[in-house]
């Protein structure tokens, strides 16, 4: 377990050092305006060329990149250019977080709240109504674009429930929309995975021999069916989860909430080079933590796994 | 044989499945008596519904499943008219254990197999923690898993298919049920391993006294096990005997049609003998006998009456009209009349 954690752990890093590696690449065919901010305009050539040559963009590729990682390494993600000028990314960022990881932790507790036992349910009442009103549910979740219904329940609930159409931090009832838009779509993704692997694990022979042992159905559904089911879950979870936390991009911009997801979205519009290329890592190893965590979990529910090529059994 | 306790009394049993708005039957008022103790295979070919019939002394049928007819008397109780969850688990495990044809997948990938037969043992007898334990490392070893208190952590994966067989065994006599089903117990084990398998079933019987119920279509395991054997073919029990007269003096055209094709008496160079046709469709209603539509045999009256059982000794009966005083004489086909020969040896172990 140690040795699998490790090499999981070695194998993520690598990624990591994979990823930045490609975001400070990618970063570099942006055009160059994003690095001058509001002084574009009255700046000359030779002006500008000093700029660049003083944030270190003409020194080498692999210089740059050699400093990049320095940087990165001590945690310094590099000042804003133009959405604040001056300002120290992290400062921008510490602002930001809390809005987003309220949300995010409130949209989460719903979603694993209510999709999780809607999945057991759904399962355990193969084919009764709640499962076919649960499946019609995830079907129209999935069918329609998030942005079709986030834009309805803005438009539509706003005004019959005389709710505010914007975030503000000092009316509480703005937090309710937000959240609930949050929430469906993990709703219907917790519920449907977890319908699905225990309706998978249901026809296993293990549950068939279970049961011929004299053990209640009960039973059988909660140390069989259940935890196994959730094997799989568990490695899917955590990335869920923690993308949820980071805040939603489309949300955000929607609500005006001043959180992480937005931020992106400004950041790219307005060129701000430095904290694109700051968001776009942040996000990136949030994924990566993301499945880690998950392969780690699993690999604690589930003792077959190990890394080695020599593992056998199916 | 002697006349023993009767255990276990099927009589004129009929199970159906719903299936897409349609109605299959699966067993055709099949009866069945088991005796205290004894050994009896039931063979038959895949679809003659030998897993189901034994499925639903268990209530075990798969939900669209449902006992139409008849009567499964178990220690004086009507096992046919449990409906309810709460009467069977008294059953299954405790009366009444299987073993199932398919030890890579029967355990739980996420359990230690000692756990699993803890489990077993918790849930019918009154003792928990520590003693239970114990009592599951002791079963590891009757069933012949060496040094048993430290497999007893192990999980399935780390077993092979003949150990992992060996605990689903385990599983099935914790708590020393009366009678024990063995689906098929040995269809995915390679040959070397049948054979221990098969021993140790046979050692556990005789040491738990133990009523088994073999299900198989591999005629070489029944020689091994069995003291009588049922023929199954469509739903019904065609030809029950002990072992020596269902192999030795076959009645039923269908047992000849099963014995023929015994890959032992193939001779080189000529294709083994298969049974022409398939298995009657259960959907619709069958007429007669069963079998005449595949019987080169078959008597006009076949296909239009069924037939009754006929004695042909105490212990030995079987549904054809050949056995009617006013019927033709029949004989069997030439090449099975010497199955001594092949079975002779293995029945005196």
């Amino acid at each position: 377990m140690i040795r699998y954690t490790l090499k999981r752990l070695v194998q993520s890093l690598m990624t990591l050092v994979i990823v930045i590696t490609i975001v400070f690449l990618l970063m570099r065919l942006m055009p160059e305006d994003g690095y001058f901010g509001d002084s574009y305009e009255k700046l000359d050539e030779v002006q500008k060329e000093a700029i660049l040559e003083d944030m270190g963009l003409r020194d080498p590729i692999h210089i740059q990149l050699l400093n990049f990682y320095k940087q990165t390494l001590k945690g310094d993600l590099g000042k804003s250019i133009i959405y604040r000028p001056k300002v120290d990314i992290s400062t921008i960022l510490k602002s930001k977080i809390p809005y987003s990881l309220n949300f995010g932790l409130a949209a989460m507790f719903i979603s694993l709240g209510i999709g999780i036992p809607l999945g057991i349910m759904m399962a355990l009442n193969k084919g009764c109504f709640l499962d076919k009103i649960g499946t019609v549910y995830i079907v129209l979740i999935n069918a329609i674009p998030s942005a079709i219904y986030y834009l309805f329940i803005q438009i539509y609930l706003t005004g019959s429930f005389n709710l505010p159409i914007l975030f503000s931090v000092d009316r509480p009832l703005s937090f309710i929309l937000p959240t609930i838009s949050m929430s469906l779509g993990g709703i219907a993704s917790y519920a449907m995975w977890m319908r699905r692997y225990m309706v998978d694990k249901i026809n296993k022979d293990y549950v068939k021999l279970a049961r011929a042992k004299g053990m209640k159905n009960r039973k059988v559904m909660i140390s069989h069916v259940l935890r196994n089911a959730f094997v799989p879950m568990s490695q899917y979870l955590p990335s869920a989860i923690l993308f949820t936390i980071a805040g939603s991009i489309y949300i955000e911009s929607l609500y005006s909430i001043p959180g992480m997801g937005g931020l992106l979205v400004d950041a790219i519009q307005r060129q701000d080079n430095t904290l694109v290329q700051a968001l776009v890592l942040i996000y990136s190893s949030i994924g990566i933590f993301g499945l880690f965590i998950g392969d780690i979990s699993m690999a604690l529910l589930d003792p077959r796994i190990t890394l080695s090529k020599k593992a056998g059994g199916k | 044989m002697e006349r023993k306790e009767k255990i276990l009394e099927v009589k004129d049993l009929v199970v159906k499945f719903r299936l897409r708005g349609e109605i299959l039957t699966a067993i055709r008022k099949a009866s069945l008596d088991v005796y205290k103790g004894e050994s009896l295979a039931i063979v038959g070919e895949s679809g003659s519904g030998k897993s189901v019939f034994t499925k639903s002394f268990m209530g075990l049928l798969d939900k669209n499943g449902f006992i139409d007819g008849g009567k499964i008397k178990y220690m004086e109780k009507d096992l046919s008219t449990y409906k309810k969850e709460k009467d069977w688990i008294k059953i299954r495990g405790k009366e009444i254990a299987m073993v199932f044809q398919e030890p890579m997948t029967s355990l739980n990938p996420l359990k230690t197999v000692g756990k699993q037969i803890k489990e077993t043992i918790e849930l019918h007898r009154d003792i928990r923690g520590k003693s239970s334990k114990e009592e599951a490392i002791k079963i590891l070893e009757d069933v012949g898993i060496s040094k048993a208190s430290m497999r007893y952590d192990s999980y399935p994966h780390e077993f092979s298919g003949g150990m992992r067989q060996r605990v689903v065994i385990a599983i099935a006599i914790a708590c020393n049920p009366k009678i024990l089903i063995c689906d098929e117990p040995t269809t995915a084990l390679d040959v070397t391993i049948q054979a221990q398998i098969l021993n140790l079933l046979k050692r556990l019987k005789k040491k738990y006294n133990l009523t088994t119920i073999y299900i198989t279509h591999d005629l070489g395991v029944v020689a091994n096990v069995a003291d009588r054997v049922a023929v199954m073919y469509a739903g019904d029990i065609v030809e029950i005997g002990k072992a020596e007269e269902v192999f030795y003096n076959p009645k039923h055209p269908y047992t000849w049609a099963l014995l023929s094709s015994l890959p032992q008496l193939g001779k080189k160079g000529e294709a083994l003998y298969s049974i022409e046709g398939t298995p009657p469709n259960l959907f619709e209603e069958i007429k007669g006998d069963a079998f005449a539509p595949r019987n080169p045999r078959a008597l006009n009256i076949d296909f239009v009456k069924k037939p009754p059982y006929f004695s042909i000794s105490p212990t030995h009966k079987a549904k054809t009209w050949l056995l009617d005083p006013k019927a033709p004489l029949v004989e069997p086909p030439e090449g099975i009349k010497n199955l001594n020969k092949y079975f002779g040896g293995k029945r005196d172990e």
